[in-house]
């Protein structure tokens, strides 16, 4: 019998890719396990090959030395010693003599500032996570965001709005009302993606998110953001339930009052309703002084594009799309958490959570009814303005 | 008679897989709830091109291969082998044969395909590559800037002039008037991408460093499709947008509203945004 040797060669070829790509899985599960608490000492950058894109030329995909980033609040510690109470514990005597969670795996440490008299978290991400977030980044979101992160891509020059420059350390759609989002906020974010711009919905597993995540936070300034000893950070605003169920209706006219009278939306994004139905309304005179109250007035911002300041124009929600969900409960978590670095306050404790919920049907209704009907618009908007 | 039996058995088993196969399609097409399988409704003036092209190859190419089946079927079942009968094999006796065989197919294969292509260069010439001068009155013209992965279209406002304070920007969202020839001049920022709209019937590539030209006119209003058919990145496909067509007088109030908007968000010292080029 002849022996077929090119068939034999193959076969053992691919033995040797899936013993390979057995290997490169199991390095894969042995990180986030034991291997991650010794991992600042070891340093030891290990990356499984992946669907990466090549690197471009002349860029260094490798990031040799993790890094302490701000890690959530003690409420969070909290909850993960209820779930996981072997690897927490808590020290009665850091942070004088306030106390702190102490991590068996030394991932998360808490640190005590003696002059500030002030203690947080903080976080060890591992060189070799950052070097995978930085390659799925390098993939994902460097044609937008820039390939060292300034927020200037190739595809992201002249786009307004622009592409966040994640060395600045601002998010604008984070539903938070602390300053920085947690890594849940910027889980759901990126995965939801923002209407109406070129930020997609991506379809990331929640592993390779999470490295980019942590790459993400690595991108801010020495001293800022997630590098800052106080930079507080926070989950997503809670809407609970919601308190208008059956009664629409009256959430929508409480809204419409709310928008042109107490939180004077109008004062920025456009009114809609007449200027001389407005005394009636509100039981006070015509609080406009604008030269066209139908229109959304330009705002200045933090952000820049090349060190050149960039302005926002507030949503005409009958034309514009809302950026970060539609849906009362989207909009009350954007009204509630305001957007950061922009005009757009912080509306919790501000308003009452029901007054919010009021405003975010009053936007729905907005939506819905005028948003993608342009006759419907027309004719709202003609009723409106006055006759010339 | 055993073996006879097996074989109409054999033969039994195909004819009913066949039968199940069509039923399963049918189904499947019912559970589709109506939507069409072929191309949707053309919505441009040129549309109906497509469909009669369309339909020309299809029919050409079904009924030619009809006729192959059926010259092949005839001699594989008058000379098999059967209970008296040695099955009998031959591809043209003499050099005739050959050379009448050569010349019948190759006209034919000539004549379909000459057929169509006189047809598709018609089409070219009066549809696709007539885009309206821009000098021409009444033609709306749209650039289109093409990134990783999205579209920004930009449109004139009343003064008639890109890069003015009152351009309309749309990213993703394209509104175009009905009964309107709209032209477009597009390129990219970084790849290339291809604007295709599909009831439009047309599609251009958009390179980088280069301008393209397209045009269509929309005879019916709707919501219809933008899409990228140019592979541009592993998010390709998440790479579309919404062409709205409105009627005149709809098209008109929503450009005085937008153009007002756009008035509204321009801003002087962000010259940066301010991308546009001359229509030469």
């Amino acid at each position: 019998m002849r022996i077929p040797t090119i068939q034999l060669v193959c076969l053992a070829g691919i033995a040797f890719g899936a013993l390979a790509s057995f290997r490169a899985a199991g390095q894969e599960h042995g990180e986030d396990g034991q291997s991650e608490a010794d991992a600042h000492a070891t340093e030891a950058v290990v990356i499984e090959e992946g669907p990466h894109m090549r690197p471009p030329i002349g860029v260094d995909m490798t990031i040799t030395a993790g890094d302490w980033l701000r890690a959530p609040s003690a409420e969070w510690f909290a909850e993960q010693a209820d779930a996981d109470p072997d690897r927490y514990s808590f020290d009665a005597s850091l942070g004088d003599g306030e106390g702190g969670w102490v991590d068996s795996q030394d991932v998360f440490r808490y640190r005590y500032d003696e002059e500030e008299e002030i203690g947080a978290y903080w976080q060890w991400v591992t060189a070799s996570q950052l070097t995978r977030g930085r390659r799925n980044y390098l993939q994902y979101c460097s044609s937008c965001h820039g390939i060292e992160g300034d927020g200037y891509g190739r595809s992201g020059q002249w786009l307004r709005p622009s592409p966040r420059n994640f060395k600045s350390g601002y998010f604008k759609f984070t539903k938070v009302t602390a300053p920085l989002p947690s890594d849940a906020a910027l889980h759901s974010l990126i995965k939801r993606g923002l209407d109406g711009t070129p930020m997609l919905p991506w379809a990331l597993g929640d592993r390779q998110l999470d490295d980019v995540i942590q790459y993400l936070k690595y991108l801010s300034p020495e001293g800022e953001a997630w590098r800052d000893w106080f930079t507080e950070i926070g989950e997503p605003v809670d809407p609970g339930k919601d308190p208008w169920i059956g009664e629409e209706k009256f959430a929508v006219e409480r809204g419409k009052r709310l928008y042109h009278g107490d939180a004077n939306c109008a004062s920025c994004h456009p009114g809609y309703v007449k200027v001389e139905d407005l005394p009636e309304l509100l039981g006070k005179k015509d609080p406009t002084s604008r030269d066209d109250y139908y229109l959304p007035v330009l705002k200045e911002s933090n952000y820049t594009v090349l060190d050149q300041p960039v302005k926002i124009l507030p949503p005409d929600f009958t034309f514009h799309t809302v950026r970060s969900g539609s849906t009362p409960r989207d909009l009350f978590q954007t009204i509630a958490a305001g957007i950061k670095g922009t005009a757009m306050p912080q509306w919790k404790g501000a308003l009452e959570d029901k007054d919010i919920w009021a405003l975010a049907y009053y936007v729905e209704d907005l939506i819905k009814k005028y948003k993608d009907d342009n006759a419907a618009r027309t004719e709202f908007f003609t009723e409106l303005k006055p006759q010339k | 008679m055993r073996r006879l039996f097996h074989h109409l058995a054999g033969a039994g088993t195909r004819l009913w897989s066949t039968a199940f196969g069509v039923a399963a399609l049918a189904a499947l097409a019912e559970a589709q709830g109506g939507k069409r399988w072929g191309p949707t409704e053309a919505a441009s003036d040129y549309g109906y091109r497509f469909y009669d092209l369309f339909w020309l190859i299809t029919i050409l190419c079904s009924v030619s291969f009809a006729i192959v089946c059926i010259l092949i079927l005839i001699p594989a079942l008058r000379d098999r082998a059967r209970p008296g009968h040695k099955a009998k094999f031959d591809h043209g006796a003499s050099l005739k044969d050959k050379r009448v065989t050569t010349v019948v197919s190759a006209s034919v294969f000539l004549v379909l395909d000459a057929w169509v292509l006189v047809i598709a260069m018609t089409d070219l010439r009066e549809a696709w590559w007539n885009i309206p001068d821009e000098e021409e009155p009444g033609v709306y013209q749209v650039e289109v800037l093409a990134q990783q992965w999205a579209w920004s279209f930009r449109h004139q406002g009343a003064d008639g002039e890109f890069g003015t304070a009152d351009d309309i920007i749309q990213i993703n969202e394209l509104t175009v008037p009905t009964d309107t020839s709209v032209s477009f001049q597009m390129t990219s920022k970084d790849v290339i991408h291809s604007l295709f709209l599909p009831e439009m019937r047309t599609k251009r590539d958009a390179n980088p460093g280069a301008i393209n030209e397209m045009w269509f006119k929309a005879i019916r209003s709707g919501e219809f499709t933008i899409l990228c058919a140019e592979l541009c990145g592993f998010a390709h496909y998440q790479m579309h947008g919404k062409l709205h067509v409105l009627e005149g007088d709809q098209f008109e109030s929503w450009h005085e509203d937008a153009s007002r908007l756009g008035i509204a968000a321009f801003d002087t010292e962000d010259e940066e945004a301010q991308w546009a080029w001359k229509w030469e």
